[in-house]
C-alpha cells in the first residue's frame, strides 16, 4: 500500500466526494509523509441521510494524519482541498462542523468562483440574475419536474458553503483560498510534493469570452443595465412595480406573464452548464502517472471563439499538449452524464469529441488489454439521463478496471435477476411535461456489459441508493502503481 | 375643413356619423374627425436615421368612440409590461377634446415625430400599425367582414417592451403580440415593436390564427409554412401600401419593380437594420417546391409562395405601365389589385391543414369570382406563375382552364335555404348533418361547425361583390401512432383534422367547396372513394410529417412557470394530452436571428447540468 497513490471516491449519492493521497509526497516531513487531497465534497442528498458527514468523519478518523505527529488527539492535516465548481453535488459537504477537527494546508478554487476576477464579472452577473430569478420561484406551485430541479439549484444552502469555503474554513485554518486558472501549478502555488505535479488545465482566465459567448454575454451585459428603464435612450420607465395594468383584467395579465419569455430560466439553464464549464481541472503526474479530475467539465461540438464554449473543447484547444497523451486514470465527469465525458456516438472519429476521448482513453490495440482506470461516482434515478448507458459501456471499453455488475450481483446472490428488481427497467418516478410520463429508462441492454467501477453499484444497496443515517461510509477505491 | 370647423363637429356629432365612416374616403373621413394623423415610422428608427425619405410619415388612423389609455380600442390593449424587470410602464394618455383626439406623454406632450425618446411613443406607434394592418384586411378590399380572433376573446394584447432578446411573436395562449429589445453590434437599443414589418409579419399570423384556427393543430411543415408565408405577405402588402413609401420607391425606380436594383438594395438595407427582417429580399426569389420539398422548416419552404405573389405584383405593375400609367400610378394600382387578389382568397380556404395548392387554388378561383370576364387573363397569368413553381401541377392547371360555369349548385339529399343555413351554427349544423352523405361527412363523425359568417368584399372599383356566405366544418377522426418512428408516442392515438369550407352566395350557388376528407366514407360511389383515397393520402403525409419532427427532436412541450416560458425549450410543434389523445400544435414562431426553431434539437432531451 506504501507506495501506491489511492483515490478513493466516497458514495455521496449523485455527487463528488475524492479522496487522494500521494505516497511520499512530503518526504521533506518526519513521521508520515503522504500527501492529502480532497477534490470536491458534495451530494444531492439531503443533511438527514447523513451521508456528507459520516464520509468526511470517515476520513478524518482514518485516512488523515495528526497535525502533530507526536499527539494523536490534535487536529487531522489535510494538505489541499480542490473545489471544481460551486454546485451543490460537489460543495454542499463544506460545512465548517465536518471539518471543525481538521487543519487545512490550502484551498484551490476554480478562478471563476472569484467574485472580483474582471473576466468574469458576467458570469457572475448572469448567475446572480438567474439566482434572483429562481429563488422567486422557489415555492411556486404547478413548476414541472424540470422547472423543480431547475429551481432546485439555487437553494441558500448552497450559498452558505460557497460563504464557508472562501471565508470560514480558510480562517479556521489560518490561510487565504486560492483561486486556480489553467496553467497554475503546484509549483505557481508553492506547493512541494516530491516527484509530483498538480496542473490545472482549467478554467482559462477569459471566463466571459471562453465559456459564455457573445451572444449571453451582450444579453447579460444588456440586462446588467436594464434593471429600471427599458433603453439607453432615456426611455426611463419610471413606473412602480405595481400590481395589474389598467387596461387588461388580472387574471389575462396572469396569463401573460406565464407566456412571456423568461430571461431568468434562460440564464438559470445557461448558468448550470456555464458553472460545470468552469470546473476547475486538475491533472496530477506522478510516478510516471497521469490522472485526470475533472469536475462536470462539459463538452459540445467544437470550438469556436465568441461562443459558449465547452469545457474540453477549451482545454484541447488551448491546453492540447495535456491531452494529448493516454491517462492513467480518469474521474469520469459529471456523475456519467452523456454531457461530460468527450463522446459523440453520432460522429466519426475526426469530431473534436472523438479525437479528445481517442487521445486521452484509446481503444486498446487488438488483443491488448487498456490499462486505464477511472470511477464514476453517480446515483441512478437523481436524474433520467445519468450516468449514460451507452457512454459508460463506451469507457469500459477503454480501462481496465471494469466490473459486470449483473455477473456480480448472481454471484452474491444465486437468483439474481435484474429484471425481477427493476435494475433492467426502471421508471424515473416524476412526471415529466413531454409525455410519455413518467419516463421509461431502460438499462437491459448495458448492466450486463463491462462498465467502469461506480459508487452506486458498489453501495450495501446495491444499484439502489437508500443510505442508512447510521450505515457506515461506503466507498471505491482506485489504486495507481507508480511506472 | 379647417381646424376651426372641425371643432364644430361635436362628439356627438362624431358618434352618429361613426357607422357610415366605412363608406366615407380617407380624406373625408380626416376632415370629420374619424380619422386621426398619427406619426409612425415608415419602417424603422435605423432606417430612419440612415435614409431619411423614409424616416416617419403621417398616417390616418379610424377613430373609434372606445380609444382610451393604453392604447386600448375595441381590437387591441397595449400593456408595456417588461418581464425583465418586471415594471408596468405608464400607458400613453388619450386626449379627446373638441374631436381633436391625440395621445400624449407622461407630461401631457402630444405623441409624434417631434415627440419619440418615450416609451409611450412605442406604444402609439405600434398600436397605430395595427390599427391600420387590421382595417387592411377587414376592409372590402380584404376580407370583407370584421375578423375574429383565434383566441377566447376580442383584444390582442399588444406588449411593446416584453423583455430583453432578439425576438418578436403572436401567441394565442396568452392572447397577445409580444416585442422584444436588444442591443445590436454597435450598442444601439433595437426595439421590435418600432419596425414596421415585424409587426405586420407578427400581426399576420395572428390574423391567420383568427381566419383559419385549425391550422395551429397541424404538425405539416406546409401548413407551418403557410403561416409563415401569411406573415411575410402581410409585411410585403402593409409596406408597399404606405402611401409615402410607395410613391418614394415608385420615384427611386421609375417603376420597374423586377428590374430594380434599388429596390433590393433598399430591401437589403432594411435587413440589415434588423436582423432577419427581409421580407421584400426573400421574396425575390426562383424556389420551386421541388427546392424545399425535403426542408424541415417552414421559413424557407415559406418562400416559394412569397416569391410567386411577389411575382405577380411586379406581373401587375408591369401591366400597368404597359398601359401608360405613371409609375406612382402603377404601383398603386398593382399594390390594390394585390391586396384583393392575396387576401379575399383566404375566406375560400380549408379549414385545416392548407397547402400551398389550397391557396393557389383559391387565389385563382377568388379572381375567377371577382372577374369573370378576365379581359387582361390576370388568371392565366397566376396559373403560370403557380405552375412554374410547382406549387400546382400541369393536371391542375389543365382542368382549371377548361371552360364551365361560373357557379354551381349542390346536389342535396335535403336542400336548406342561404338564409337558415345562415342564421346559426346550429342551423348550419342541422344543414350539414342532413346532408352527410352528399357532404361527404362520415355518418359517425360529430362533425362541428367551426364557423359561419358573411362576408362584403369589393372589386378594384370600389364595387360591392355579391355577398359570401362561408359555413366551416371540422371533424377529427382518431389515428393510432404505430412504429418505432413516434419515439416516446409510439402506441399513443391522436386525431387528423378533416373538413372543408362552403362559400355560398346569397342565391345559394356555391363559389368554392374547398375540403380535406377523412379515410373513411359511406357506400361505394367513385366520389366517395376517390374523396377517402383522398383522406388516406392525407393521413399519410400527416404521419410522415409528425415521424420526422418527432425524429429531428421538433416535438415536445414548453418549459414554463408563472413568471415566463424558456425560450430555448419551445419546440417548433408542442404536444398536448387531452382525455388519453395526443394533441399536436405549432408553438409561437420565435427568434427573429435565425437561431431557429427549424433547427430545435431539444425537445427530446432535458437535462439539468448540476
Amino acid at each position: 500500500m506504501g507506495s501506491k497513490l489511492l483515490i478513493r471516491s466516497y458514495n455521496v449519492g449523485c455527487g463528488d466526494c475524492i479522496y487522494v493521497r500521494i505516497p511520499n509526497g512530503l518526504s521533506s516531513q518526519g513521521g508520515e509523509d503522504f500527501f492529502h487531497i480532497l477534490i470536491d465534497c458534495g451530494s444531492k442528498e439531503g443533511a438527514n441521510t447523513n451521508v456528507m458527514r459520516r464520509s468526511i468523519k470517515h476520513l478524518e478518523e482514518n485516512m488523515l494524519p495528526p497535525v502533530d505527529p507526536d499527539d494523536t488527539k490534535s487536529r487531522k492535516r489535510l494538505d489541499l482541498i480542490v473545489v471544481t465548481h460551486r454546485h451543490e453535488d460537489h460543495i454542499k459537504g463544506f460545512d465548517p462542523a465536518y471539518f471543525k477537527n481538521i487543519q487545512i494546508g490550502a484551498i484551490w478554487l476554480s478562478g471563476a468562483m472569484d467574485e472580483s476576477h474582471p473576466q468574469a464579472q458576467k458570469a457572475h452577473a448572469l448567475h446572480n440574475l438567474a439566482a434572483v430569478g429562481m429563488r422567486g420561484l422557489a415555492g411556486s406551485t404547478g413548476l414541472s419536474p424540470e422547472l423543480q430541479d431547475l429551481v432546485g439549484l439555487y437553494g441558500i444552502g448552497n450559498e452558505d458553503a460557497m460563504e464557508a469555503l472562501i471565508t470560514e474554513l480558510p480562517k479556521r485554518s489560518n490561510i487565504e483560498p486560492t483561486f486556480v486558472f489553467a496553467g497554475d501549478t503546484s509549483d505557481t502555488h508553492g506547493i512541494k510534493i516530491k516527484d509530483t505535479k498538480l496542473t490545472v488545465l482549467a478554467p482559462e482566465k477569459d471566463i466571459d469570452g471562453l465559456y459564455l459567448g457573445k451572444n449571453t454575454s451582450a444579453k447579460v451585459e444588456a440586462l446588467m443595465g436594464v434593471a429600471g428603464e427599458t433603453g439607453k435612450t432615456g426611455k426611463a420607465a419610471k413606473s412602480a412595480k405595481n400590481g395589474n395594468p389598467s387596461n387588461i383584467s388580472g387574471a389575462d395579465f396572469r396569463a401573460l406573464q406565464k407566456r412571456l419569455l423568461s430571461n431568468a430560466l434562460a440564464f438559470a439553464v445557461d448558468d448550470t452548464t456555464i458553472q460545470n464549464n468552469v470546473s476547475t481541472v486538475l491533472l496530477i503526474e506522478w510516478g510516471g502517472r497521469r490522472m485526470l479530475f475533472v469536475g462536470d467539465a462539459e463538452w459540445n461540438d467544437e470550438f469556436r471563439e465568441g461562443r459558449k464554449n465547452g469545457s474540453w473543447n477549451v482545454m484541447w484547444n488551448k491546453r492540447q499538449p495535456f491531452l494529448s497523451k493516454p491517462l492513467d486514470f480518469l474521474k469520469v465527469g459529471h456523475h456519467g452524464s452523456h454531457n461530460a465525458t468527450p463522446w459523440n456516438r453520432d460522429a466519426g472519429p475526426e469530431h473534436e469529441a472523438n479525437q479528445i476521448l481517442d487521445a486521452i482513453l484509446p481503444l486498446p490495440a487488438p488483443r491488448k488489454k487498456p490499462t486505464a482506470q477511472c470511477v464514476v461516482s453517480t446515483k441512478r434515478k437523481q436524474y433520467d439521463t445519468i450516468p449514460d448507458a451507452q457512454l459508460l459501456v463506451e469507457i469500459g471499453k477503454r480501462v481496465s478496471n471494469t466490473i459486470n455488475y449483473l455477473k456480480k450481483f448472481k454471484k452474491e446472490e444465486p437468483g439474481f435477476k435484474a429484471d425481477n428488481d427493476h435494475i433492467a427497467n426502471y421508471s424515473v418516478p416524476k412526471k415529466y411535461s413531454t409525455p410519455p410520463s413518467p419516463r421509461e429508462v431502460g438499462e437491459a441492454g448495458w448492466f450486463d456489459k463491462p462498465q467502469p467501477v461506480r459508487t452506486d453499484m458498489a453501495s450495501a444497496g446495491k444499484a439502489f441508493i437508500k443510505f442508512d443515517p447510521k450505515g457506515p461510509a461506503e466507498w471505491i477505491d482506485v489504486e495507481i502503481d507508480p511506472k | 375643413m379647417s381646424p376651426r370647423e372641425r371643432k364644430r363637429i361635436t362628439k356627438a356629432t362624431r358618434l352618429r356619423l361613426y357607422s357610415s365612416a366605412k363608406y366615407l374616403d380617407m380624406g373625408t373621413g380626416g376632415e370629420l374627425g374619424l380619422r386621426i394623423p398619427f406619426d409612425v415610422y415608415i419602417q424603422d428608427p435605423q432606417v430612419a436615421k440612415n435614409h431619411l425619405m423614409f424616416g416617419i410619415a403621417g398616417d390616418l388612423v379610424r377613430w373609434e368612440p372606445g380609444i382610451s389609455d393604453g392604447p386600448t380600442s375595441a381590437r387591441f390593449a397595449v400593456v408595456d409590461y417588461d418581464n425583465d424587470t418586471g415594471e408596468i410602464a405608464p400607458l400613453a394618455k388619450w386626449v379627446d377634446k373638441d374631436g381633436v383626439g391625440c395621445f400624449v406623454d407622461q407630461n401631457n406632450k402630444p405623441l409624434g415625430r417631434n415627440n419619440t425618446t418615450s416609451l409611450q411613443f412605442d406604444q402609439v406607434n405600434v398600436w397605430a400599425l395595427l390599427q391600420r394592418a387590421l382595417e387592411f384586411f377587414e376592409s372590402g378590399p380584404g376580407l370583407g367582414r370584421p375578423i375574429p380572433y383565434g383566441f377566447e376573446g376580442n383584444r390582442l394584447i399588444v406588449v411593446p417592451h416584453a423583455g430583453y432578446g432578439k425576438n418578436a411573436f403572436y401567441d394565442r395562449a396568452s392572447k397577445s403580440l409580444q416585442f422584444y429589445y436588444f442591443d445590436d453590434e454597435q450598442g444601439n437599443r433595437i426595439c421590435t415593436c418600432l419596425s414596421t414589418d415585424i409587426v405586420n409579419h407578427e400581426f399576420g399570423h395572428a390574423v391567420l390564427d383568427g381566419v383559419r384556427p385549425y391550422l395551429y393543430e397541424s404538425s405539416l411543415v406546409e401548413t407551418g409554412a403557410f403561416h409563415e408565408f401569411m406573415g411575410d405577405l402581410s409585411a410585403i402588402l402593409l409596406l408597399l401600401r404606405n402611401n409615402t413609401f410607395r410613391r418614394r420607391i415608385a420615384e427611386d425606380t421609375g417603376g420597374m419593380l423586377s428590374e430594380s436594383m434599388q429596390l433590393k438594395r433598399i430591401a437589403e438595407q432594411f435587413g440589415a437594420a434588423v436582423t432577419g427582417n427581409e421580407y421584400l429580399r426573400t421574396a425575390q426569389n426562383d424556389l420551386k417546391m421541388s427546392d424545399v420539398s425535403d426542408s424541415d422548416g417552414p421559413h424557407r419552404f415559406s418562400e416559394v409562395l412569397t416569391g410567386a405573389m411577389y411575382d405577380i405584383l411586379i406581373a401587375f405593375s408591369n401591366h400597368y405601365l404597359k398601359q401608360k400609367e405613371s409609375p406612382a400610378e402603377a404601383f398603386w394600382h398593382a399594390i390594390d389589385r394585390m391586396q384583393r387578389v392575396a387576401i379575399q382568397p383566404l375566406d375560400l380556404l380549408p379549414p385545416v391543414d392548407v397547402t400551398f395548392r389550397d391557396y393557389a387554388m383559391a387565389v385563382l378561383r377568388a379572381e375567377q369570382l371577382a372577374n369573370p370576364t378576365d379581359p387582361h387573363d390576370y388568371c392565366g397569368m397566376m396559373l403560370r406563375i403557380f405552375q412554374k413553381r410547382g406549387i400546382i401541377s400541369a393536371k391542375d392547371a389543365k382542368a382549371f382552364k377548361e371552360p364551365r360555369y361560373v357557379f354551381h349548385r349542390l346536389h342535396l339529399d335535403v336542400p336548406h335555404s342561404v338564409e337558415d343555413i345562415s342564421s346559426s351554427r346550429a342551423a348550419a349544423y342541422r344543414f350539414l348533418n342532413d346532408n352527410r352523405k352528399s357532404l361527404f361527412i362520415p355518418a359517425n363523425q360529430d362533425v362541428l361547425v367551426a364557423d359561419l359568417y358573411d362576408a362584403n368584399k369589393t372589386t378594384r372599383q370600389g364595387l360591392r361583390m355579391p355577398r359570401q356566405i362561408i359555413l366551416e366544418y371540422v371533424w377529427r377522426e382518431d389515428i393510432p401512432l404505430e412504429g418505432s418512428q413516434f419515439g416516446d408516442y409510439e402506441g399513443r392515438m391522436t386525431t387528423m383534422l378533416c373538413g372543408g369550407t362552403l362559400v355560398l352566395d346569397e342565391n345559394g350557388n356555391v363559389l368554392s367547396w374547398s375540403r380535406k376528407p377523412g379515410t373513411t366514407g359511406e357506400g361505394r360511389e367513385s366520389r366517395w372513394e376517390a374523396e377517402c383515397k383522398e383522406g388516406i393520402k392525407r393521413r399519410d403525409k400527416f404521419l410522415a410529417d409528425l415521424a420526422k419532427r418527432i425524429k429531428k427532436g421538433q416535438v415536445g412541450a414548453v418549459l414554463g412557470s408563472g413568471k415566463g416560458i424558456l425560450g430555448s425549450h419551445v419546440p417548433p410543434v408542442v404536444v398536448s394530452e387531452r382525455d388519453g389523445i395526443l394533441q399536436f400544435k405549432l408553438s409561437p414562431h420565435m427568434h427573429l436571428d435565425g437561431a431557429d426553431q427549424e433547427h430545435y434539437q431539444g425537445g427530446s432531451r432535458w437535462e439539468v447540468s448540476s
